[in-house]
């Protein structure tokens, strides 16, 4: 299990700067390879298993991207971040393996049990934080129901924490229109919730 | 919704204003409606307790030595499967070619009785475990369905 703080990259770092990992990965160093592995492993799995709904092509596809990274290294320029490209990679491959199952995105909702199945609940659970997880429990219910642009779009932002930038570069749109589609989906997603909600009364 | 608001700008800014995004003329526009509006003030807090619910979730990852058991990649996914069926394919034709070879060789009625013997009791045994299989399969099914 790893909670939120272990999942952001965090560029100013506290141990070595990502560039110099990226540079000693390059030039072959097995300890640098295994320290960007680990540290970028987790936000790309979960970012799978966010877009899949399930574990196993969670993983399956975290490899594959993982294998992908490590070997398009020395195309990158170890100026830019290395989240972002990852995630790249990442869309790329849910997009293939949607696409080596002939689903188009628009019908490849994950499975919302699946999904909400991987969620952690808090340790200690006093009235507040069961309330709390039941509503992060139906975020992601929602979230599952949406086109998986806008679920991407929300992921990234909400979850990943990726600048406007960084989310323009994954999804490969302008950054002038990232504002206005995160809100289109955010709008969704809401009204997707209002829906749960009345049905649960 | 905040149709007759008297906003002067886009509705999106509302999720360029929750994520620090806007730049300071538009945050300042911004801010300065919301002090008015109540309904733009309700929208944002709903966005924002949406967010913060999704912020705050966390995920089960796999631990470090599941990496190292998963296949590496699709491609040898595939190939271990095959692989499965292919060795199960030969297991069965050696027994089969070996059952018949022993079946020719075999020299009088009480040999062949002794092998008619072993091979049914062995098949009713195999039998009788996939049934079970089958049965335990099928009730797994029914009880996804019912949830
Ligand atoms: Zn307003």
């Amino acid at each position: 299990m790893v909670g939120r703080q272990p999942l952001m990259a965090s560029p100013d770092g506290t141990g070595e700067s990502e560039s110099a990992l990226v540079d000693q990965a390059r030039a072959g160093h097995t300890g640098a390879r295994e320290t960007l592995a680990q540290r970028y492993r987790p936000p790309a799995y979960v970012l799978a298993l966010q877009m899949l709904g399930n574990r196993d092509d969670a993983m399956d596809v975290t490899q594959d991207a993982m294998l992908r990274f490590f070997t398009t290294l020395n195309s990158f320029d170890s100026e830019r971040r290395v989240q972002p490209w990852l995630f790249t990679i990442v869309r790329n491959q849910v997009r293939d393996l949607w696409r080596r199952r002939r689903r188009r995105p628009g019908d490849s909702a994950p499975d919302a049990d699946s999904l909400t199945s991987q969620l952690v609940s808090p340790a200690a659970s006093p009235e507040a934080d069961l309330r709390r997880q039941q509503l992060r429990e139906e975020v992601w219910r929602a979230l599952a129901t949406l086109s998986s642009e806008q679920r991407e779009i929300i992921v990234l932002r909400d979850f990943h924490d990726l600048s406007y930038n960084d989310i323009a570069q994954v999804l490969g749109i302008p950054i002038g229109t990232v504002m206005s589609r995160l809100h289109g989906a955010r709008r969704q997603l809401r009204a997707r919730l209002e829906e749960g909600g009345r049905h649960h009364a | 919704m905040p149709d007759a608001c008297g906003r002067t700008f886009d509705e999106a800014f509302l999720s360029g204003y929750l994520d620090q995004a806007l730049v300071q003329g538009d945050e300042q526009r911004v801010r300065v409606h919301l002090e008015d509006c109540v309904s733009c003030r309700a929208l944002l807090e709903e966005l924002a307790s949406v967010r913060d619910a999704t912020m705050s979730s966390t995920f089960d990852i796999p631990r470090n030595d599941e990496w190292s058991e998963a296949p590496r990649s699709g491609a040898s996914r595939l190939l271990r499967g095959l692989g499965w069926r292919l060795m199960t394919a030969w297991i069965v034709v050696m027994i089969g070619f070996g059952l018949w070879e022993t079946w020719q060789d075999a020299d009088n009625l009480f040999e062949r009785l002794l092998l008619v013997g072993g091979v049914s009791g062995v098949s009713l045994l195999l039998i009788s475990v996939f049934l079970d299989r089958r049965q335990a399969m099928k009730t797994d099914r029914y009880g996804e369905v019912r949830k």
